[in-house]
């Protein structure tokens, strides 16, 4: 007989994709209450897989008696066994009932992620290995643990290091797999891309070659002020400049004076996108954030980490950070280049139609939105491909990066 | 501000719209997972000048029109489509123009209805009904696009909604469909970049729309 092996994540034939009515009952309630069921449910969650595991060990110890003593009539192991199988069923029934409540209530998927934001609370979010997160860290920065605030950012740090570390590994396992197989497609934009040492270089580089961007610098809290004063057009933005404010806006160009301290990079490309990268350390040419939104969006939450209040640059902005992710862990060095050039793919999202059914605009099946093709394949990309073929005029055939709805590119990969 | 087509119904030749279109049409919204948020109104008023002597009648223009809209509450909206002119102004000059006595209100219409959100996309569906009324004159629609606002790089999106949209409707098979005019921008002397006057302009096009199919209806059945 089969050991039981349970794993944090329910059954996938148990679950169900959550549909609008039990999302509506959800929401009825407050999102703190709905935050404690979750918490609550996970930890019955918890117990159950707990009484699985015994009642499993207790089966495998009936098994062993049964097997050290073949000649004995007594039924005592079978009825043990049909004891245990009784109680483990109805654990398993248990489970995959507690299992449906969460993925109805968006913890075991995003369903929900984007819209309960309410509140400042996020629901909590079991990823496939079993880590928590967007909820523990969270609650130590809300100060619910440590006395002091510097105590309080160290565990939120301690936490938030652990969950990222977790919670990226299958990530950074496929990206080293991928590179060792792709190892061709690295060299030959390394060439080029050796000379590029300075920010500077990168984004006066991406200008020439990506046509309508602009690039702009700036501190940490430079961009702070400046998202706040979005929307605004952008002579408002030149006249301010005699204000005082800090001559950072001018296109791709960094002051030597606070070269070390530039940490954000607006990408933008007028009345499309804007798009938020934020640099760690400050000054360095790494990459650790992207963000997407509306060009015609404003407010503090603008930045590297937030998201953007509409569906579609929300969705890009989670591909985008997967993409990041990716970059950074084929080569750190080239990652901003390679970025920022695939960040420029986007430019195209409102007239590119999807390169598996031909369409601008389909429904997707799991938010129940119509949404433009959000996914631009980050596995293959090469930025050299890309400004090798740029020419003055925009041509869209000659931009060779294709385009894809979620649904159509899960359903293509 | 995020940019908006303003559809209205045409009714098949020889047949008039009823409120059973329009309730067809609300849950038409809702069958593409439309989510009704609350209420929406525009009014829009025909001023024709009062003048002493008739024979200057014909010097004043004939199709001077005054819209307000719920997205601009402050804002009063007067409009001469013959010569492509669209004024922005305060609400109050409605007190003024009453108080000067210089135009008076032919006929007004209210536009009245739901507003449904559809993720990115909001929509709107109202009657169009005379003040002081309920008989229905026709229905409108507003189709807007939130994150966007340039009316050039959204249209190939808003174009593929709306034969989604009308797709969609087409399956309930009513005696008539949904017709999108663009008003040229340029000759209001408006931008690429979407503002209310935009909307006043699309309004003013469906109204030259409607009152043309109405006559010719009328003339039908004379």
């Amino acid at each position: 007989m089969q050991q039981q092996q349970p794993s944090p994540a329910p059954p996938q034939t148990a679950a169900i994709s959550a549909g609008a009515p039990s999302s509506d009952q959800q929401t009825a309630e407050a999102p703190p209450k709905q935050v404690a069921l979750a918490m609550d449910r996970l930890a019955q969650a918890g117990r159950l897989i707990a009484d699985i595991r015994i009642g499993a060990d207790r089966l495998l110890e009936a098994l062993f008696v049964a097997a050290s003593e073949p000649h004995q009539q007594s039924s005592k192991p079978l009825q043990l066994i049909v004891k245990e199988e009784a109680s483990m069923r109805q654990y398993l029934q248990d489970l995959r009932t507690i299992g449906k409540q969460l993925e109805d209530s968006g913890v075991l998927n995003e369903s929900l992620r984007s819209r309960s934001n309410s509140w400042g609370l996020h629901m909590p979010l079991v990823c496939p290995d079993g880590a928590v997160v967007a909820y523990a860290w969270k609650r130590q920065l809300a100060g619910q643990a440590g006395a002091s605030a510097v105590d309080r950012t160290r565990l939120a740090l301690k936490a938030f290091t652990d969950q990222k570390r977790r919670f990226f590994p299958h990530l950074d396992d496929a990206a080293s797999v991928e590179s060792a197989k792709k190892k061709h497609c690295a060299p030959v934009v390394l060439e080029e891309l050796s000379e590029l040492r300075t920010l500077s270089d990168i984004l006066t580089l991406v200008e020439k070659e990506v046509p309508n961007v602009k690039t702009s610098t700036y501190q940490r809290l430079e961009w702070l002020k400046r998202a706040s004063l979005l929307p605004s057009s952008e002579s408002s933005i030149e006249s301010s400049k005699d204000h005082g404010f800090h001559s950072k806006f001018r296109q791709g160009s960094v002051s030597n004076v606070t070269a070390d301290k530039v940490s954000v990079i607006e990408l933008l490309f007028p009345s499309i996108f804007r798009a938020i990268i934020s640099l760690h350390p400050s000054g360095s040419t790494v990459p650790d954030a992207v963000a997407f939104f509306s060009p015609d969006e404003g407010g503090s939450y603008m930045h590297a980490r937030g998201f953007s209040a509409y569906n579609v640059f929300r969705h890009i902005t989670e591909h985008a950070s997967l993409a990041l992710q990716y970059f950074v862990g084929i080569n750190a060095e080239t990652a901003l280049y390679t970025l920022l050039h695939w960040v420029c793919s986007y430019r195209t999202i409102l007239t590119k139609v999807c390169s598996k059914c031909g369409r601008l605009l389909t429904m997707d099946q799991q938010s129940g939105l119509l949404l433009p093709p959000v996914i631009r394949p980050y596995r293959n990309f090469s930025a050299g491909k890309v400004s090798s073929k740029s020419s003055s005029s925009e041509d869209q055939s000659a931009n060779p990066i294709e385009a894809f709805h979620v649904a159509c590119y899960s359903e293509a990969a | 501000m995020p940019i908006k087509w303003v559809l209205h119904w045409q009714p098949n030749p020889g047949t008039t719209v009823n409120t059973q279109i329009l309730t067809e049409v609300s849950q038409c919204v809702e069958g593409i997972n439309g989510v009704k948020e609350g209420r929406w109104k525009a009014t829009l008023s025909f001023y024709k000048p009062m003048v002493r002597e008739q024979a200057n009648a014909t010097e004043f223009p004939r199709d001077f029109l005054g819209i307000s809209l719920q997205e601009q509450p402050n804002k009063y909206y007067l409009v001469i489509r013959g010569q492509r002119l669209i004024v922005e102004a305060d609400s109050t000059i409605q007190t003024i123009m009453e108080k000067l006595q210089s135009y008076k209100t032919r006929v007004a219409l209210n536009f009245e209805g739901f507003q449904y959100q559809l993720g990115d996309f909001q929509l709107r569906v109202g009657k169009v009904v005379p003040i002081h009324s309920e008989s229905l004159r026709g229905i409108v629609m507003e189709m807007e696009y939130l994150p966007i606002s340039s009316w050039e790089k959204s249209h190939q999106i808003m174009g593929e909604f709306f034969d989604i949209w009308q797709e969609a409707l087409s399956k309930r098979s009513l005696p008539g469909h949904f017709v999108h005019i663009e008003p040229n921008f340029a000759e209001y002397g408006l931008s690429d970049e979407y503002s209310s006057q935009h909307t006043a302009a699309q309004y003013a096009s469906i109204m030259a729309q409607m009152i043309a199919t109405a006559q010719s209806a009328q003339a039908a059945r004379n």
